[in-house]
């Protein structure tokens, strides 16, 4: 009998029936497998986005497909195991399920409702909301030492309202498809488009928060009579899909004028030369999609365009500046005759020339009447529009913005009345070269230029990067490290992160790409390459060297062909299957439900696969306890809460042989007799192991940490979650929930060798990355060398042992014991890379004394 | 020059995956083209001998089974790389079966299929191709 039959027959009996046990704890295992399953597809498909893996729209979609036939199961599991309890989680899964097949479809889902959102709120996150533009000057806005002017962002959200409130959808979709299939020509597709946005209203409400933001921002920042700059921020308009000058830009708007202005941007989305371009890009329909961005006007004394290197020279590595008297625009439409700088692109940036030319007549912002050309004072005309010290400064961001961003850029900046610099806008600037650098180039580069190091470790962010070599030594301070340069160091620590502004690449002779500094690197997409043995010894301090991490070769001096062609290339992250990977694993990975105890922890708060899985473990666990421990006892099993000396609430379902004697009022440890669940809890309460605190450096002051007494309840009970074990005489399987970590335990051991096997799984943790990283190498480190099998899934960890003898299978057993009680604050212990050394030999000490193994 | 590099013919009908190998194999001196239509890369294969075919299993269009078979056909020193997402132990073996020279589960890392084409080159090198190595660790796995 199967529980569906059973639950069939026991609503027909008027649910008189205890479900039997062995039926109700294989549908338990069974949503356990479902579990573990999706987390691990979840983790891998995460590590897709690393750049190492070749991956295609097919994997999105069976990905995907296989996600939701698994979370489909997964509800159904628990559904069944509680008789229809959480039936809200399947409308919680379609909404999601629903969400992801549009993104698999090509719709792009804004992932904000806000119709506006101020620069200070967006996060390079938001791009789907808010439009490359917003996002990229907001998040230049963040690095240090740089200043953007004041604005908001009128998101993807706006533009939906725009489109449905005025029903335009469908006639936008029809003419696309006339234009697609060649039935009328771009630019009377264009027009008609265009026309459908400039003849609609802006929606009231969203007019009214344009307007209140706009005035929000002018009062706050004292500008009496303030001007907008109002201009497109398109979904897929960056730094790298450049459509200079293809939308359109609106300056000099007054309050009033904001509505008209935001509609004049929308439409020029359907501008002939943007239609075109987007085909050619293979943007889908859905992808189509206008936010715009609405900044203050900045009443600039100058203004101009900063490249960071010659686009058509690359070569001489120079930057090249122009600049006038006045708003930016003239400059930049080259209508006004402009100064030119050249500069050193090696610090201390000299100016190497300047040509300044007469500038008779500028344009400045005039109060109320915005802006206006008038004739620029005599005295001023001759005068460079910039002092020495500004350029050195325009020269200093340039580089720091061509560091952070990975390519060469093309820089507008104004400065304001106080002589303070302002970045308007950065974006990548393509090179002109004699021919296109090729990749075949490439190939005998190691017989052209000295290599210091080839072959040796492992990318943990892909990538070029030339610059001076930093070696890092003791006492050497991290804060003398120069722009620029190349971090080289012994082991790949958290703290090195620090300089990840600063840094054009790292390289370790030891790290992994599971670490913190990996994951930093990755999202700042500074080149790191990592366990090269010897990097420390064969590069020299100073050296100028060039790191390339595809072939894990560095070479002596700055290799030209490379940084040229590692500018030129596609960046990876922007093809199309990285953008969509990305969408929908922010349906799928997030965990936003962390804490059973709170209001919202309820099938209707999750919204992401990541939740439903956290809600349906988090419940199958406690059905299990209280169908067996609170409420009915089933014949064929017997259940007790075990009397141990640590707040341990843990429930023990016995399914034969496991307990031994009456236990009414509890179960003593030593009423224990399942051979794995004593052996773990033998380890478990090893003394020190459940309330180890971190110690000195020295191995000393570790052993007497160990043995050091401890209050025993020192744990707060809310620390410590519901917790099950089924034993049986030679079976447990163990569902532990310590703070926020998970751990499952399923052994199985007996005098026969082939059955013999120990499954491990631990996963969660709620604290900062770098920690979290520490947990998982240390508890990798531990299991491989006591002959787990190991595999980590971002921070899950899994161990398998199989078919090994009991003797050793017990020891093991034990070993998991010291790391249940151990790792329960784990996170909060390992405050240094150090600490992985450290508690790893602790273990081991405890394990030699114990068995000599 | 050009006839003392490996040449590489990538057939997909997902544009990314020549996005994303050509430049990388041309980096270690591999003379690559690129398809994402079968009919284009057969036209190609009948002006020119390509010493490595690597092609998608299924693709709108085409079967990448005819393209192995036709290959070996015309082309017996040829090795032929199959890559596909719906790797399946009868397709493995079918592959195996008409002269393939391995089988790469997508996705796959770009060094697992670095490494499989620099067998590859070596089994042609050496003149004895090593057609059931790839089987035999399919098998075990």
């Amino acid at each position: 009998m199967n529980i569906c039959t059973w639950i069939s027959r026991a609503y027909r009996r008027e649910k008189k029936e205890a479900v039997p046990f062995r039926i109700l704890f294989a549908e338990f295992k069974k949503s356990l497998e479902l579990n573990n399953r999706i987390l691990d597809l979840i983790a891998d498909a995460n590590d897709k986005l690393s750049g190492d893996y070749i991956f295609d729209g097919a994997y999105i979609q069976a990905t995907c497909r296989e996600l939701s036939d698994l979370m489909r199961q997964l509800i159904g599991t628990i559904n069944l195991l509680t008789r229809h309890k959480y039936s809200g989680l399947y409308s919680s899964f379609h909404l999601i399920e629903g969400e992801i097949s549009a993104l698999l479809h090509g719709q792009v889902l804004g992932q904000v409702k806000d119709l506006v959102l101020s620069y200070r709120d967006i996060s390079r996150d938001l791009i789907d909301s808010v439009g490359g533009k917003n996002a990229h000057i907001a998040e230049i806005g963040k690095l240090t030492g740089i200043r953007i002017p004041y604005g908001f962002a009128i998101t993807t959200a706006a533009f939906s309202m725009f489109l449905a409130e005025n029903n335009l959808q469908d006639d936008i979709l029809a003419v696309r498809k006339q234009w697609r299939q060649r039935e009328i020509a771009a630019e009377e597709a264009a027009q008609k488009l265009q026309h459908f946005i400039l003849d609609a209203d802006v929606p009231p409400k969203l007019e009214k928060e344009i307007l209140a933001s706009a005035k929000r921002m002018a009062r706050r920042y004292n500008y009496s009579t303030p001007c907008f700059a109002v201009r497109s921020s398109a979904i897929g308009e960056d730094e790298s899909s450049s459509f200079a000058g293809q939308y359109l830009s609106r300056l000099n708007i007054s309050l009033d004028e904001l509505p008209q202005a935001y509609k004049e941007v929308l439409a020029s989305l359907f501008a002939p030369e943007a239609l075109e371009y987007r085909l050619e890009m293979d943007f889908r329909t859905h992808e189509i999609m206008m936010a715009v961005a609405c900044q203050l006007m900045i009443p600039a004394r100058a203004s101009g365009v900063m490249y960071t290197y010659d686009p058509v020279r690359p070569e001489r590595e120079t930057m090249i500046v122009n600049s006038a008297w006045g708003l930016g625009a003239p400059i930049v439409a080259g209508e006004v005759p402009s100064d030119h700088f050249i500069l050193d692109r090696q610090p201390p940036n000299e100016v190497l020339e300047s040509q300044i030319v007469s500038k008779d007549e500028a344009v400045f912002l005039q109060g109320s009447h915005g802006m206006g050309v008038d004739r620029v004072a005599e005295d001023l005309r001759t005068a460079p529009s910039l002092t020495d010290q500004q350029l050195r400064e325009l020269a200093r961001i340039g580089i720091q913005l061509e560091k952070y961003f990975k390519r060469p850029q093309d820089i507008e900046f104004a400065v304001d009345q106080e002589d303070k610099i302002i970045i308007l806008q950065a974006r990548q600037l393509r090179l002109q070269q004699q021919r296109e650098p090729r990749a075949s180039d490439l190939a005998d580069l190691g017989n052209r230029y000295p290599v210091l190091l080839r072959g040796r470790g492992i990318a943990a962010m892909e990538g070029v990067a030339t610059g001076p070599a930093w070696v890092s030594a003791a006492g050497r301070a991290l804060n003398d490290f120069p722009m620029g340069g190349i971090l080289v160091a012994r082991h790949a620590t958290p703290q090195l992160a620090r300089v990840i502004q600063r840094a054009a690449g790292f390289i370790t002779d030891i790290g992994a790409t599971t670490g913190h500094l990996a994951t930093v690197a990755r999202e700042f997409r500074v080149p790191a390459l990592f366990n090269t043995e010897n990097g420390t010894e064969v590069i020299a301090d100073g050296e100028v060297i060039t790191l390339d991490t595809e072939s894990l070769t560095v070479y002596k001096g700055a290799v030209q062909e490379l940084q040229y062609y590692a500018i030129q290339e596609e960046p990876i992250e922007e093809m199309y299957e990285y953008r969509l990977l990305r969408r929908v694993l922010k349906k799928i990975e997030p965990l936003n439900l962390t804490d059973p105890a709170a209001d919202n922890f309820t099938p209707r708060a999750c919204r992401t696969y990541h939740d439903l899985t956290r809600f349906v473990h988090e419940k199958a666990v406690e059905t299990i306890i209280d169908l067996n421990f609170y409420h009915a006892h089933h014949k064929d099993s017997q259940a007790g809460q075990l009397l141990w000396e640590y707040p341990l609430d843990l429930i023990l379902i016995d399914v034969g042989g496991g307990i031994e004697g009456e236990h009414s009022e509890g179960v003593r440890p030593e009423q224990i007799s399942s051979v794995p669940m004593q052996a773990l809890l033998r380890g478990m309460s090893y003394p020190g192991m459940w309330d180890m605190a971190p110690a000195g450096v020295d191995f000393s002051s570790f052993m007497s940490s160990l043995t050091r007494t401890t209050s025993v309840r020192s744990t707060a009970p809310e620390d410590v979650g519901r917790n099950l074990a089924v034993v049986s005489a030679e079976y447990t399987n163990i569902n532990f929930r310590l703070g926020y970590h998970y751990t499952v335990i399923d052994a199985f051991i007996s005098e026969n060798i082939l059955d013999n096997h120990i499954y491990f799984r631990f996963s969660g943790g709620v604290t900062e990355t770098i920690r979290r990283s520490r947990r998982t190498r240390l508890l990798a480190r531990i299991l491989s060398y006591y002959d787990f099998l190991c595999e980590v899934h971002g921070d899950i960890v899994v161990g398998r042992l199989k078919k090994t003898d009991r003797e050793r299978m017990l020891h093991r057993l034990f070993l998991l014991g010291l790391l249940v009680g151990f790792t329960r604050q784990l996170d909060i212990k390992m405050v240094s890379e150090e600490t992985i050394d450290i508690f790893f030999n602790q273990i081991k000490a405890v394990m030699d004394k114990e068995y000599g193994i | 020059m050009e006839s003392e590099k490996t040449s590489i013919l990538i057939l997909d009908d997902e544009p990314i995956v020549g996005k994303r190998l050509q430049p990388s194999l041309e980096r270690k001196g591999y003379e690559v083209e690129v398809f994402t239509a079968g009919s284009e890369a057969m036209a190609r294969l009948a002006q020119r001998r390509f010493d490595i075919v690597i092609t998608d299993l299924v693709m709108e269009g085409m079967d990448g089974m005819q393209v192995l078979t036709a290959v070996k056909e015309q082309y017996p020193e040829t090795e032929v790389i199959v890559i596909t997402g719906y790797a399946t132990m009868e397709k493995v073996r079918e592959t195996f079966n008409r002269g393939g020279f391995d089988f790469l589960a997508k996705p796959f890392k770009l060094g697992e299929i670095v490494e499989v084409i620099a067998r590859a080159v070596a089994a042609q090198k050496s003149g004895c191709p090593h057609k059931f190595q790839g089987l035999m660790s399919a098998d075990t796995d």
